[in-house]
């Protein structure tokens, strides 16, 4: 058996246990995903661009959550014209939630993206505010900025500043919202071509837990009453998720707020791993399965600072 | 370190995209202008920020050195507002150019020598520096592509 295939079991064995239907999640995981896209409205309108990139591949669907996420058949629409003058943003569907779940509050405010790199959330705010308001798109290594301006440039996105820092270090500074997409295992993205490198170990979680504890504490602590916070991960693992809005909501005056969005399947956050219990309050975290919707797995949190 | 331009540059350039590209100055209202290193003009409508000094502000639009040159991300986002000095591309053209290469085209004698939008059916596709006989590719080799739809 392949090294991927076995990460991919250990993955099946560790998580059944959480989700409705173990063999569909297990058949689910052993898919690969099919290339999604969303149409970048600051050059080009949406149906201008899906027109034409029928004419490549006429089975080209809308998703029913999220009309402007695209899937093809296609795996190569990189290298097509629409791509290169900066129409399409090649992108998993799961990463186009964190900004739909505060879809209402997006619109001329100031916005901080705590990890930017490579720009995917950062460019579809952008858009969704029409390059008006402010970003600042900030990442802590400096090979990721390379990408995130390249995105920045194609795009056309003129809003946004970036900035190079660990974010728990970064200078006290108020915003309207937070996202912080925290670096993590990446085990929901098992079922793109080879990117979960290894089967994780107890002490790989707690180690992302406790950077992921620091990101969001330090958003925490610098966000003005009232501002929203948004953290997510791209994880199965909940030690990287409701255990740490579990301890984050322990230590901050926040507010969790239900998030859901229409036509998209998702499940509650758990209050119980390991034989570890979390704040009640975690439930109102969203829990989105592959095998529910035909995409990657996805961790998102939305809370409000008192 | 970015700072802001100084009105008599931002005056050049202005100028320019009038006078070059037939771009209605208007369309700048609420941007503002700023230069870093290596004489790049960067074009932004952020809020200055404090505290932290940022890597970039919004995209860089021109590298002016004894006189302006466009970059193909300000010909990119802004090609819908020029109305002069472009050359639409035939389909073999356009994957040339999108690998990098000079065209040698024959309509083109027309237009005066300088930076030009190349364009393929509404699609606005960057800079190209227009000598009166070659039309040289000004696209940064990070750009350099295999197209393989259009």
């Amino acid at each position: 058996m392949d090294r991927y295939q076995n990460i991919r079991n250990n993955i099946i064995d560790k998580y059944s246990c959480l989700v409705d239907d173990k063999t569909k999640f297990a058949e689910s995981i052993n898919i690969p995903l099919k290339q999604s896209f969303r149409v970048n409205t600051l050059k080009e309108e949406k149906k201008t661009v899906i027109k034409k990139l029928k004419e490549y591949d006429p089975t080209i669907k809308t998703t029913e959550w999220n009309d402007n996420a695209h899937i093809s058949e296609l795996n190569n629409l990189g290298s097509s014209l629409e791509h290169f003058v900066g129409h399409i943003y090649i992108q998993e569907l799961t990463s186009m939630i964190p900004p739909l779940v505060v879809k209402d509050l997006i619109t001329d405010i100031k916005i901080i993206d705590c990890c930017a790199a490579p720009g995917s959330k950062t460019t579809q705010i952008a858009a969704m505010m029409e390059n008006k308001g402010h970003i600042i798109a900030n990442d802590a290594r400096h090979a990721r900025l390379k990408s995130l301006r390249g995105n920045l440039d194609r795009l056309g996105v003129t809003n946004t500043s970036v900035t190079l820092r660990d974010f728990k270090s970064f200078p006290n500074t108020k915003a309207d919202l937070y996202f912080v997409d925290a670096p993590c295992s990446s085990e929901g993205t098992i079922r793109k071509k080879n990117t979960v490198a290894r089967t994780w170990k107890e002490n790989d979680y707690l180690r992302f837990n406790k950077l992921q504890n620091g990101l969001l504490s330090k958003a925490c602590e610098m966000a003005p009453s009232g501002s929203t916070i948004v953290y997510s991960t791209c994880t199965f693992s909940p030690d990287e998720n409701e255990k740490v809005i579990s301890e984050t909501l322990d230590k901050y005056d926040l507010k969790m707020k239900n998030i859901s969005i229409e036509n998209l399947r998702s499940e509650s956050g758990i209050t119980e791993w390991n034989n570890e219990s979390y704040n009640s309050e975690v439930e109102k975290c969203m829990r989105v399965w592959p095998h529910h919707n035909d995409t990657d797995a996805f961790f998102i949190a939305r809370m409000e600072k008192c | 370190m970015l700072k802001k331009l100084d009105e008599v540059k931002k005056n050049v350039l202005l100028e320019y995209c009038l006078e070059r590209f037939g771009i209605n100055p208007n369309i700048w209202e609420g941007y503002i202008w700023h230069s870093g290193s290596k004489n790049k003009i960067y074009l932004a409508n952020t809020l200055e920020l404090e505290r932290i000094i940022p890597e970039s502000k919004g995209i860089c639009i021109f590298r002016l050195d004894k006189s302006p040159k466009p970059t193909t991300n300000f010909l990119q986002l802004f090609g819908k507002y020029v109305t002069k000095n472009y050359v639409e591309l035939d389909n073999e053209n356009t994957i040339k150019y999108c690998m990098g290469e000079d065209l040698i085209l024959e309509n083109s004698k027309s237009i005066i020598p300088g930076f030009v939008l190349m364009v393929n059916n509404k699609r606005f596709l960057g800079c190209g520096h227009w000598n009166g006989e070659v039309l040289k590719n000004q696209l940064p080799k990070s750009k350099f592509c295999k197209i393989n739809f259009l």
